[in-house]
Formats: structure tokens, sequence, C-alpha cells
């Protein structure tokens, strides 16, 4: 009983991980911007967003610390891409790159080499009464904030693109941008305010890792969940009520590979850590027909 | 004759202008580490004359700066190369990774068969192109056949690498006991590359890889299908050109590379497989190729001098590192930072120059 | 109402890079007419109408609606003044429906989606106009013709009382013509103002009040429907390029007769292609084309021509059927060996599929011949000097207007880098030339060029199939034109037998 509960409760908990970084990533291609950044921004926000949390002692401020980081890194990417028209893959690239740089460089200079490494706060879990005494039910409802947000985040962008004209003209400017533009929807600014939400949400994500999960900061701390949360973006066909199926996918994979690790004698345990990269592989083989994408995804939009 | 001036004439302009380019590019990246090392509380002229001038003061700062420059020189072009056709290969550390571990893993279990170095030398070469090549091609195949962006499929065989190396490293057959870390036992002298003057002899498989890919793009058939996907995909179908052939051989070429740059790094370097051998400055040799590319606009012909320049600034972020406290992270940073700005100012002033 | 001009536009200048789009234009249009804004491919047209509706900004220049001055910096400017835009290219998105695309950006309820309430809307304006259209089907479902009618009731919708129509008649059959020209007069009647955009000098005569002239970026005249003459027009047109022309704008050519070869170059047996989703592919299609003949193949874009044209050079994608070419069959052959039988080719959409936009003149020029003995040494390199001497024969037979053969093509002009696709088709002996939409977007000099060419190629005994959505050009052309509707094959015509209304309806199906 206690098994399933716990691999429940880490399930969700890296699902919102991969939900959320999905989702974010998701906002900003239904508008043209494909965030390559994603693994990027997770460590800057693990790093920046823990940082914080550790210093403050509040997890708020840790986790707002790290939508702003990835509100910084949307921004680039935004206005980079939009004013330049710099390749987007490019600059996802380097940005990944500068995340990954930035994480450890303000770790090392903030807290440097330490014997135990510090903790951050902890992040309170949401009880509701009654239902959080009975088994099972309570590890799906006992969780802490971050994971309602994750829920509440996916409820927002559903109806917010399927329910809503805003929405509507949004995906417009996916599918393509010339047809927003001609009815007087400002492209420019949609896929500037498109990024960098996406990227916030991202930025929440990375913070998670060391705040909800780990409870501390250590280097490569996203483990390539960022362009694992691509290719659940890609398998979720941009549309955010798949990504959270998505985002609870892969997270069952990866604490079923973690449990197998420890079960099984055998088989070298590598090659149940590998489980996860490659079944991103597998599914996205499987799915291959199901996949759609925005048309206009990853390309640059300018009128002349 | 009127023609030809036009053309010396359009060289001579096009040459001025994207060294003023780079220059422009770097003037104000160096501005923008400065403020940051000022801000960080060092001497700023120090770092910078540090940064700059290791590699050249001394002939151990000389030869560590080959050392770096070769195997950035295969992980550059293993970017490179499917970049040409405009995607992305981020997997040139998995396949170095990939490429050595099989150098080391067959190079032990042949070792006990006294070889000689004739045979064992060209043959663990062999396994590390062919390791390297099938670690590549891979993500090509999945992008012809099933349509999955090499990013994700690259990154993935990057992890799936990295866990490879440690099975090998840490496996009773290979594992050093000596060793507390995932390290496997020396290969057999017979497997080893020597040095010359200190100079590791994997500088002539680079001179070779160089001419190849010279070669390779700029002579054959192969190169032309290449060249001309990379102009327009959709023209070079239209007129013949097979796309999924293309971009598997890319693939599988830059894979190769990559996977003859971890091979050397273990025939030459380390003569054992170490877990994270192919890092290097605080970061992988499979990132610094791709910002080393983007320097030159992903032209394969600029490879060598770049390669060149970034090792220059990795020695001195060592030595930064060393000297001054300076995290190497910092040098990192300020080399995306570099190649953000060049591709920028490349974007800006030759609109069509820039990919 | 003292001011009976809806629109102004004062000293308009419009800069492209080096190019000057547009040199001091002014242009009025009345309240309630049918203005139209006449011009060759280049003249500038296209470039003055989108300063109008805000998607370009003058470098120079002001507009006034309704003697105001107005300043319009984008679309959003532009419809709330009440100007409407169709443009020659389908601005819809896709994977809407008509209702979905109507709404966007429209300025009131921006968090509902009332798709009931504006379903009724949109039948009304529908109703008032006598358009019908399916509502609820994805637009990328949709005929060209049909998506034009969603785009000008977009428009309506959003109170536009001024509607430009950039080239409406490009994907329209003369029968649907007729049918637009009779919802504008349906407009006009409401009084909303209609600036109609198009190169072919008679439909301006049939349906304008006014025209206005524009050539090379400069405003030739404007005249009113009295003054109105086939040959004032032309003449205002072209000016000083000694040019015979058609009422369509079009170059006069001379089709001798000739004999045709007794058996055919190529035969087309059967075939029938699987469509993607927007288009139902070939359906049994048979047809053959004779050395010395130019054989037309008419098709309002999407019903199967391009699938007929990558087919012809690709036949791996027949998923039945046969192409014989000089009696072999090509059925399992590639691209390239296919190329390599005598067959040249060149594509629809030049840019996109015709060239390597940086590669230089002569990496163009090698393109789909790089595999031929003569430009290859021990089967592996590339022979350079061979692929120089061809790209400079390439440029001295086709008149191509470049400084060196390893200029980038892209810094070429349209019409030369069409003739660079053209030479390129040439440059190894060709059998059958298989050209679609040769001449689109080009001007009326290289259009001329283009087509001695392909009858120069017919008078030499050579085959050549023309497949072309312009029934003018076709026309002009060919010694036989066949009709394709639906993937289907729906008659072939004799030269004599040529009626633009006929083959018209039988291309809409009807």
């Amino acid at each position: 009983m206690t098994a399933i509960t716990s691999f429940i409760s880490q399930t969700m908990v890296y699902a919102t991980v991969y939900t959320l970084t999905s989702l974010g990533i998701i906002i900003g291609g239904r508008t043209g911007i494909f965030n390559v950044s994603a693994e990027g921004i997770l460590l800057a926000s693990a790093s920046g967003g823990f940082l914080t949390a550790y210093l403050t002692g509040s997890w708020l401020v840790g986790f707002i610390a790290g939508a702003l980081i990835g509100m910084a890194f949307g921004f680039i990417l935004a206005f980079v891409h939009e004013t330049f028209k710099v390749n987007q893959f490019i600059l996802g690239i380097i940005l990944v790159i500068f995340g990954s740089g930035l994480s450890d460089l303000l770790y090392k200079i903030i807290v440097g080499v330490r014997l135990s490494a510090p903790q951050a706060p902890h992040v309170p879990a949401v009880t509701i009464p009654f239902l959080s005494k009975i088994p099972i039910i309570s590890g799906i409802l006992n969780q802490d904030v971050i994971i309602y947000f994750m829920y509440f985040a996916v409820i927002i962008s559903y109806w917010f693109y399927y329910k809503t004209k805003v929405g509507l003209e949004t995906r417009a400017i996916g599918e393509n941008p010339k047809a927003a533009d001609v009815v007087g929807v400002n492209v420019k600014r949609r896929r500037y305010l498109a990024t960098i939400i996406g990227s916030a949400l991202i930025g929440v994500a990375g913070a998670y890792l060391p705040i909800a999960i780990t409870g501390t900061y250590s280097p490569d701390i996203s483990a390539g969940r960022g362009f694992m949360a691509i290719g659940i973006a890609i398998f979720a066909s941009w549309k955010p009520q798949r990504a959270i199926l998505g985002g609870f996918l892969f997270a069952g994979i990866e604490v079923i590979a973690f449990q197998l690790k420890l079960i099984s004698a055998n088989i070298p345990y590598q090659f149940f850590l590998m489980l996860p990269f490659i079944s991103v592989l597998i599914i996205m083989m499987i799915f291959k027909k199901q996949i759609e994408f925005p048309a206009s995804v990853g390309k640059p939009y300018s009128r002349e | 004759m009127k023609k030809k001036n036009i053309i010396q004439n359009g060289l001579l302009t096009k040459l001025l202008r994207s060294l003023s380019l780079y220059g422009l590019a770097l003037l104000i990246a160096f501005g923008l580490i400065s403020v940051i090392i000022a801000l960080l509380g060092f001497s700023v002229p120090d770092a910078l004359k540090t940064l700059i001038t290791t590699s050249f003061k001394s002939a151990f700062g000389f030869q560590e700066t080959i050392k770096k420059t070769i195997p950035l020189i295969f992980t550059t072009y293993a970017f490179t190369i499917p970049f040409m056709i405009k995607f992305f290969n981020i997997g040139a550390w998995g396949q170095m990774l990939f490429g050595g571990t099989a150098v080391a893993a067959v190079g032990l279990l042949i070792g006990n068969f006294g070889l000689p170095s004739f045979i064992m030398i060209p043959l663990l070469v062999v396994v590390g192109i062919l390791a390297g090549a099938l670690w590549g091609w891979f993500a090509g195949f999945l992008k012809a056949k099933y349509d999955i962006n090499p990013i994700i499929s690259t990154i993935m065989l990057n992890f799936v690498a990295v866990l490879f190396v440690n099975f090998i490293a840490t496996s009773p057959t290979f594992k050093d006991p000596l060793e507390g870390h995932p390290i496997t036992r020396p290969l057999p002298s017979s497997a080893i590359l020597g040095f010359f003057h200190k100079i590791p002899y994997s500088i002539i498989f680079a001179i070779l890889a160089i001419i190849f890919v010279y070669i390779l793009l700029k002579k054959t058939k192969l190169g032309y299908e290449i060249t001309s996907v990379g102009y327009n995909l959709h023209a070079a179908q239209t007129y013949g050109i097979n796309f999924q052939r293309t971009i598997m051989l890319t693939f599988l070429l830059g894979g190769a590379l990559a996977g003859l740059g971890g091979a050397l790094e273990v025939m030459n370097i380390h003569g054992k497989l170490i877990e994270g051998f192919a890092k290097t400055s605080g970061a992988q040799y499979g990132v610094f190729g791709i910002l080393t590319s983007l320097v030159v606009a992903g032209s394969p012909t600029g490879v060598p001098v770049a390669a060149f320049f970034m090792a220059v600034l990795l020695v001195g972020a060592d030595a930064l590192q060393r000297t001054m406290q300076i995290p190497v992270e910092m040098v990192f940073l300020s080399q995306a930072l570099i190649v953000l700005l060049i591709v920028i100012i490349r974007k800006k002033f030759e609109p069509n120059g820039g990919k | 109402m003292e001011n009976k001009n809806l629109v102004e536009l004062k000293n308009i200048r419009k800069v492209f890079g080096k190019v000057i789009a547009l040199d001091n234009v002014t242009f009025t249009a009345a309240k309630g007419e049918i203005h139209g804004l006449l011009g060759e491919n280049g003249a500038g047209k296209s470039t003055l109408m989108n300063i109008l509706y805000g998607l370009y900004s003058p470098n120079k220049g002001e507009i006034y609606i309704d003697g105001k001055k107005v300043r319009i910096d984008s679309p959003f400017d532009s419809i709330k003044i009440g100007i409407g835009m169709v443009h020659q290219i389908s601005t819809l998105v896709p994977e809407f429906n008509a209702v979905e695309n109507i709404i966007l950006g429209t300025p009131k309820d921006k968090f509902k989606l009332p798709i009931k309430e504006e379903r009724r809307k949109v039948k009304k304006i529908m109703e008032e106009l006598g358009l019908t259209f399916p509502l609820d089907v994805k637009t990328k479902e949709l005929p060209a013709g049909v998506k034009q009618k969603i785009e000008i009731i977009r428009a309506l919708h959003k109170g536009a009382k001024l509607l430009i129509l950039d080239e409406p008649t490009t994907s329209l059959v003369e029968s649907e013509f007729r049918q637009l020209l009779k919802s504008l007069r349906a407009l006009v009647k409401k009084g909303v103002t209609v600036i109609f955009i198009t190169h072919k000098i008679k439909e301006i005569m049939e349906s304008c009040d006014s025209v206005t002239v524009l050539r090379r970026g400069k405003v030739q005249d404007t005249i009113d429907k009295e003054q109105m003459t086939k040959e004032k027009l032309v003449k205002l047109m072209f000016m000083e390029k000694d040019i015979k022309v058609t009422e369509s704008a079009l170059p006069k050519v001379e089709l001798p007769a000739i004999k045709r070869s007794k058996k055919p170059v190529c035969i087309v047996k059967n075939i029938e292609v699987k469509g993607k989703e927007k288009s139902k592919g070939l359906k049994n299609i048979s047809f053959e084309v004779y050395g010395g003949e130019i054989f037309g193949v008419a098709s309002v874009s999407g019903n199967g021509e391009k699938e007929l044209a990558s087919a012809m050079i690709n036949p791996s994608l027949l998923s039945n059927g046969d192409i014989l070419v000089n009696g072999e069959s090509i059925k399992h052959l590639s691209t390239l060996s296919v190329f390599n039988k005598g067959v040249a080719y060149t594509p629809e959409d030049r840019i996109k599929e015709g060239i390597l936009n940086d590669g230089s003149i002569k990496e163009n020029v090698l393109l789909g011949h790089h595999t031929e003995k003569r430009f290859l040494e021990k089967n592996l390199f590339i022979n350079w000097n061979e692929a120089t001497k061809a790209a400079r024969k390439t440029i001295k037979d086709y008149n191509v207007a470049t400084p060196s053969e390893e200029l980038a093509i892209r810094r070429l002009s349209g019409g030369n880098i069409q003739k660079v696709i053209m030479g390129r088709a040439f440059v190894s002996p060709t059998d059958l030339l298989i050209t679609h939409n040769p001449t689109s977007g080009l001007d009326v000099l290289t259009v001329e060029f283009i087509f001695n060419k392909l009858v120069e190629t017919r008078n030499n005994g050579g085959a050549v199939l023309c497949i072309n959505e312009d029934l003018d050009e076709l026309m002009i052309i060919s010694d036989r034109i066949a009709v394709l509707h639906n993937g289907e094959l729906k008659g072939i015509f004799q030269r004599s037998e040529f009626n633009k209304y006929k083959i018209g309806l039988l291309m809409i199906g009807g």
C-alpha cells in the first residue's frame, strides 16, 4: 500500500516538472516560437530559485525568482528572434549553454564548496480535510501547492485556447502568422507575451526541482528533462490537455525505472536509468502519425 | 577581365567585412566580460591578460591548447556537417563517448592477444569511427523515418551514452580495481598513441580530418548534394536528391568524426576510459563544438581556426581558475555570450550570410 | 458630402533595399466605385495597397480617408478605419473553419467565443451578397475560389467600406469571375468602394468604373470608363516596350504549323496518385505528348496538377499506371534517372522548389545534372570546369543579367531566376520538358522570352507538357489543352476548339 502511495506521489512530483515545462514550451510554440532553451531555463531557475529560497528562507520567493529568471530567458529569446530574426533553434541552444553555465556559476559564487549542502525551505502541502486521510487517495491529494498550481495552469490554458477569442487568435498565429496579422492581431506582441509567460512556467518547474524534490541544488539537476519536455510538447501535438498526460506518462516511466533499478540485481542498473531516455524516442516513434504541429512553429515572421 | 575584378573585389570586401564583424562582436563581448569580472571583484586587466595570453606564454600553455584544439575540431565538425543541412547534432558528446568507450572495451578485450601496434591502432581507430558513426546515424535515421527532431534524439542518445560509459567503466570486466572512480584498466601499450615533443600524435588525425572534410564537401558529388540540401531542401528534393539518405549520411559523418575524437582521447591522452573524459574546462566538448561551429556560422572551412581560438580561451579559463580563483564557468558563459553576439551581429549586417 | 474621394494616397514612396518600388505615387478612389489598379507584374500595385492596408510602411507620403489625414501603422488601424483587403495568396488559417476565420481579430468579447451568434451574423452577410460556402469545414479543404469568398465576407464582417482585391482572378475561371463581378456590383450599390488589382486589361474593361495604371512604381494616368480603350491601356501599361500583347496583357506569339512526331515522346497510361489531405490525388489519367507539340494541362490550383507534375518526374508516387518516355517505362526510376532519360522539369514555385537560394548560378545550373557522366570525374568528384562551362552557356543563351556565374542566385530578379531554371532544363539534351506555371509573376518581356523558348523547343521537335492555371496563357501557346479537375481528366481540346468559357467551366467541374 505504501509502495503504491509513494509511487503515485513521486510520479506526481515529477509530472509537475514535466507538465509545467512542456506547457511552457507549448505556450511559446502556439505563437510560432519553438522554445528549445527549456533545459537552460530549468537549470538557471533551479540554481537561482534555490539560492533565493535559501537566502530569504521563503519557498515562495524562491519560486518567484525562478519564474522571473525564466521570464528573462523568454524575453531574450523573443527579443533576439523578433528583432534580428536569428534562428530560434540556434538561439535556444545558446541559451541552454548559457543557462547551464550560469546555474553553476551562481551557485559557486554564492554558496561555494561546503561539506553539507544547504537546504531549501519546505513547500507546504495542501491538505483537504477528511479526504486526505483515506489511503492512496491521500497520496493523490496530499500534495504541495505547486502541483495544484500545475493543474490550474493546464486548465487555464485549455480554457484560453479553446474557449476564448484571444486564444483562437493566438492559435491562429501558430498556424499562419500572416492570417493573424492581416486581421489586426499584433503578432509580435503576442509572441513576446507567450514566450515570456511560457518561460515563466518553465522557471517555476526549474525552481521546483531543488526546492521541492531534492531539497538542495546540484549541477545538472534537470538531467535532460527540459529536452524530454520538448518531446512531450510534440507528443501532445502542442495541446495543454495532452501535455499533462505526457507529463504523467514520462514521470511514471522515470519513477518505475528508478524503482526497478533498486529491485533488480541481475541487470546492470545503468540500463534501467536509460529507460526514460529511450522511451522518449520509442513513444515518439509510436505516435508519429498522430502528431500535429502548429504550421509556423520555429519559423520567423516578417511582413515584407 | 572585368568579371574577375568584381569577384576579387567582392572577396576582399567580404573578408574585411567579416573581420570587422568579428572584431565588433569580440569588442562588445570582452567589454561585457570585463564588467562581470569587475563586478565579481577581480582585476580586469589581469584576468583578460591571463585569458588571452596563457596559451602563448609557455610551451606548456601551447601544448595544452593543441590538446584541447584536437577534440574540439572533431566535435565541431560533428555539429557542422549536419548543420549544413540545417539540422542540429547536439549529440557530438554522446558520439564521442560512445566511440571512446567502444575503443576502450574492444582494446581491453583483445589486449591479451598481443597484437602489434600497426594492427592495434588502426583497428581501434576504425572501431571508434564506427561506434560514433552508428550513434550519429541513429539520430539521422530517427529523423528520416520517424520525423523525430534530432535536437531531442541526439540529447537522449547522449544520456544513454553517458550511462553506457558508466556501465563499462564500472563493470568488473573492465574496471581498474585500484581506482575509486569509474575508470577502466589501462589499454595495452600497443594501443597507445604517443606524443611528439608533448604534442599528441592525434594531431595527425585531426589534420587528415580537416583535409577529408574539405575534399568531401567541396569536391565530391556527395558534398554537392549536402550543400544543395542545405541551401534549399525543397529544391534539392524536387531535383532528385534523396533527403533521407542525405540526413542519415550527415549524421553518420558527424558521428564518425566525433567517435574518432573520442577514440583518440582514450588512445592518446588518457590511455584508458575515464568517466567524464569528454569534458574540459567545466563542460563537455560537444557543447564547445556547437559554440565553435556557430562562431564561424557553420562554415566547415573556418572550423580549425575557430577551434584553436576557442581552445585558447579554454586554456585561459583553466589558468584563471588556477591563479585567480575565477570559476571556469565564467569563461564558458562568456563564450556563449560571444557566440550570441556574433550570431546577432552577423544576422544584422549580412542578413543572408548567417544561417 | 463635400468630399467625393474615399481614399487619397499622396506622394507615396517605398524602397525595398535598393529597389524603388513606388516613386511619388498619388492615387485616389471615389466613393462607391470599382476602381481598377492596372499594371504588369512588379509595377508596384500590391505594394501600394499593402501600404494602404498597413502591412508595409511607406518611406514617404500621406494617406487621407474621407478627406481626413490618417495614420496607418498596421492592419489593426486600417480595419478600424473600414478598410478590408483580400490578398492574392490566401491569408486564412487552414486549420480553422470559415466562421473561426471570419471572427478572428474582431475587438469585442475577447474572452468569449460566441460561435453560434457569429455564425448567424456571417450567414446574414452571405445572403445579402448571394454567396454560399460551407461554414464548418476546415478552410484547407476548400478550393481557392471559395477561400476568396470567405476572405471577402471576413472583410465585410469587420465593417469594411473599402474593399481591396489583389489579383482576385488568379485562380478563378471565366464564369467565377462573372459571379464575383456580380457580388462586387451588389456591394457597390450598398456604398462599398472596391479597388480591383489586376494585370489583365480585359478584366479592367469589363468591371471598373475608373482605373489607375502603374508602371515601374510610377502612376501613368487615371482614366474613367468612358475613355478606356484597350489600346490606351496597353500603351500606359507598357509604354516604351515594343511588344504585341493580347487583351489579357500577354505577349502574342506565333505557333507555326509543323508536323508533330509520329510516335508520342511520352505516354501516360492510367496513372493514379494518392492525394495528401487537401487534394484528391489523380484518378486514372491517360494522355500522350508528341514531339513538336505543346500539350497544355489546364487546372485550377489544387485539382491534382501538383501531383501530376510530381509524378511525372518522381514515378515512385504512382500507385497505379505507367509512364513511358520514348517507349521506355520510367515507372521504377528515380528522379535523377528520369532526368537522364531526357526529361527536364521546371517547378511551379520557383523560389521554394526551383533554386538553391544561397548557391551560385553555377551550383544552380548543375542541380539535377550532377550525376551525369559529363559532370563527374571517377564517378565521385564533381567536374567544376564543366559546370562552369554549362553555367556560362546558360547565361549567354538565356540572356541572364549577371556579372558572373559565381553570383548567388538570390541576387537575381525573378525573371532572371526563371531564365536560369529554364536554361537548366536544357543543359543536357531534352526530349520532354515538363513545365509548371512557367511565367507566373513575371514581366511581359520575360514572359515573351519564355514563350518563345517553349515554342522554339516545340518547333525543333521537342515535346512540352505545360501545366498552367492561367488558361489565357495556355490558349496562346498550346497545340492541345487537357483539363484537369478533381484529379480527373475532363477532356482534351484541339487548338481549333479552344473556347475560354467552355474550358473554364470544365476546370471547375461545370
